[in-house]
């Protein structure tokens, strides 16, 4: 019984790995074809990449959105947390569930209406905007990612500095922001995850001026496959790998329940 | 204890008012790129639309009726056949993926959960791709099953509904089995322990004692998995095709290559409602579960 469930479970994890596992796999290949066993090992498509400037300026655009918005999306979603934990403001309920919507709410209804709205207000295609859609998008993971950490540390280190005289900010600043840093560092990390990975969205309203790395490979995909495709393809993984590995580290994963 | 909050009131250290700068940001954001633009999009899909654009002096509910139309209708058919079939598979393939969880040592079940997740970290755009190297007509399964002799001729593997529920499933699957998994963990060993002694076979104990105990964790996964499965777009795109299409491709059409945003609008706003009022069914699901204990 017992082993029959663990071969069970490898089935399912080679099942549910194989995909990517292959596509790391490919880019090594030599060839022009996607050839199981891969003959010999070879960088070729790892040099084709970087000379193939669109996925160049497509992997600095989306490093660049990401950082940014996961920097605005930690401050807000800190300041946010810490509004909630402390102050208990009446509806906070509601609070919590209006910054965490994004999880809920498919990807491709928000896509339509930034869409839509981007074109009203006559930013469509702009990188102020899409700055401000993906601080939407990965806001509900740096604020539960702050929630839990502020909710693990009493008030009383803060009310000491302000009964001694400090003033709130400076409290704030000073004993409750460094107490977080754990939590600063994992909702930044989780921030930058989930915007790099982002593609419905993007697609939606970035317009041409814009192509994310996944983006890019999504509209290429649709046109025709070759191994640069693997190779880039596996330059995305091994990003996301690496994050999820950081916060399995930090002991951040929790926020992806939804 | 009434003394002591009195006592910080005094050193001022209790927010009161001062909340408001807190959440301030964070609200005045979501208000004007999140809200705004969700409020906006349910206005436009009430106009008409004409060659001109959006007409936003008259209203109409036509663009919601077009919803009904056959081929619309065969679109959202296809979306719930596909989803539900997906959810399915969850279901089915989580318990023994989570029972197997569950008996593993805190470190092995780390790393498994980590392994299991991982599906869903990694871009859909990504694993699309690797579904299409597998499951392509040039793709691993069909070139090992010819060189092998089996088949003649490639099966059809993707560009249809197969390929969708093939390659969605593995993403969407930790939705189910993180809560069941999670429910299993809390399951009070000694029922288990009672029912065999009462000379229950192990079989037994687990569809009459483990299945009961955990089914409402499994069905809070399971309806946030299918509203998952409706909403997803990249996967369904990439390995269905444009012969399959489900709801959200759709929807991409419609509003970037017809440019019909009413109508695009009325689809978002749709699916926007069928999802609040699955997740709104979960929730209930999730407490009465907690309050009732299963029964």
């Amino acid at each position: 019984m017992k082993r029959a469930l663990t071969l069970f479970n490898l089935l399912m994890v080679a099942y549910v790995v194989a995909p990517i596992v292959l596509v790391v796999w490919m880019s090594f290949t030599p060839s022009m074809l996607f050839e199981v066993p891969i003959r010999s090992f070879s960088l070729r498509w790892y040099r084709e990449l970087f000379s193939y400037d669109a996925f160049v300026d497509s992997a600095w655009l989306s490093l660049h959105l990401g950082l940014v918005a996961a920097l605005v999306a930690t401050a807000l979603g800190f300041l946010a947390a810490y509004g909630l934990v402390r102050g208990r403001p009446p509806g906070s309920g509601v609070l919590l569930g209006l910054f965490t919507a994004p999880l809920i709410v498919p990807a491709v209804v928000y896509g339509i209406a930034m869409l839509q709205f981007t074109n009203l207000v006559g930013l469509y295609g702009s990188f102020p905007a899409l700055v401000a859609a993906h601080v939407v998008i990965v806001l509900p993971f740096a604020v539960r990612t702050l929630l839990a950490a502020l909710e693990g540390q009493g008030p009383e280190l803060e009310w000491a500095a302000m009964s001694l005289g400090a003033r709130r900010r400076h409290a704030v600043l000073l004993v409750t922001l460094p107490l977080c840093l754990r939590g600063m560092v994992s909702a930044f990390l989780f921030c930058f995850l989930i915007s790099f990975s982002e593609v419905t969205v993007t697609l939606f309203m970035a317009g041409p001026a814009h192509q994310t790395l996944p983006v890019r490979i999504f509209n290429y995909v649709s046109d025709r496959i070759d191994p640069t495709m693997a190779a880039v393809s596996a330059l995305v993984v091994l990003v996301s790998v690496a994050l999820v590995l950081m916060l399995n580290r930090l002991g951040a994963l929790g926020a992806v329940r939804k | 204890m009434s003394g002591g909050a009195a006592g910080r009131a005094a050193l001022g250290v209790r927010l009161g008012g001062g909340v408001w700068l807190f959440l301030g940001p964070a609200l005045a954001l979501m208000l004007a790129v999140y809200l705004a633009p969700l409020f906006d999009t349910a206005v436009v899909s009430l106009h008409p639309n004409t060659p001109s654009g959006i007409d936003r002096g008259r209203w109409t509910i036509a663009n919601y009726l077009r919803l009904v139309d056959t081929y619309y209708w065969d679109v959202l058919l296809r979306t719930l056949r596909v989803s539900v079939l997906i959810t399915a598979f969850s279901v089915l393939l989580a318990y023994p993926v989570a029972v197997w969880l569950a008996g593993l040592g805190p470190r092995g079940q780390t790393w498994a959960i980590l392994v299991y997740m991982s599906p869903w970290f990694v871009n859909a755009v990504v694993k699309s791709f690797g579904w299409t190297l597998i499951l392509g007509n040039k793709g691993l399964v069909n070139r090992g099953l010819m060189n092998l002799g089996v088949i003649d001729t490639p099966l059809r593997l993707m560009l249809n509904e197969t390929g969708i529920v093939i390659g969605l499933l593995p993403g969407h699957f930790l939705f189910v089995l993180l809560p069941l998994w999670a429910a299993l963990k809390g399951l009070d060993g000694n029922l288990r322990w009672a029912a065999m002694t009462l000379g229950a076979r192990p079989w037994q104990v687990f569809l009459r004692v483990t299945v009961p105990l955990t089914l409402p964790a499994l069905l809070a996964g399971a309806i946030i998995n299918f509203t998952m499965n409706m909403a997803a777009f990249a996967a369904p795109a990439l390995l269905g095709g444009t012969r399959t299409r489900v709801l959200s491709f759709v929807a991409y059409q419609v509003n970037l290559e017809e440019l019909n945003w009413p109508f695009g609008g009325a689809l978002a706003v749709a699916m926007l409602v069928v999802t609040l009022g699955f997740v709104t069914v979960a929730q209930g699901v999730t407490r009465r579960g907690l309050a009732g204990g299963g029964r």
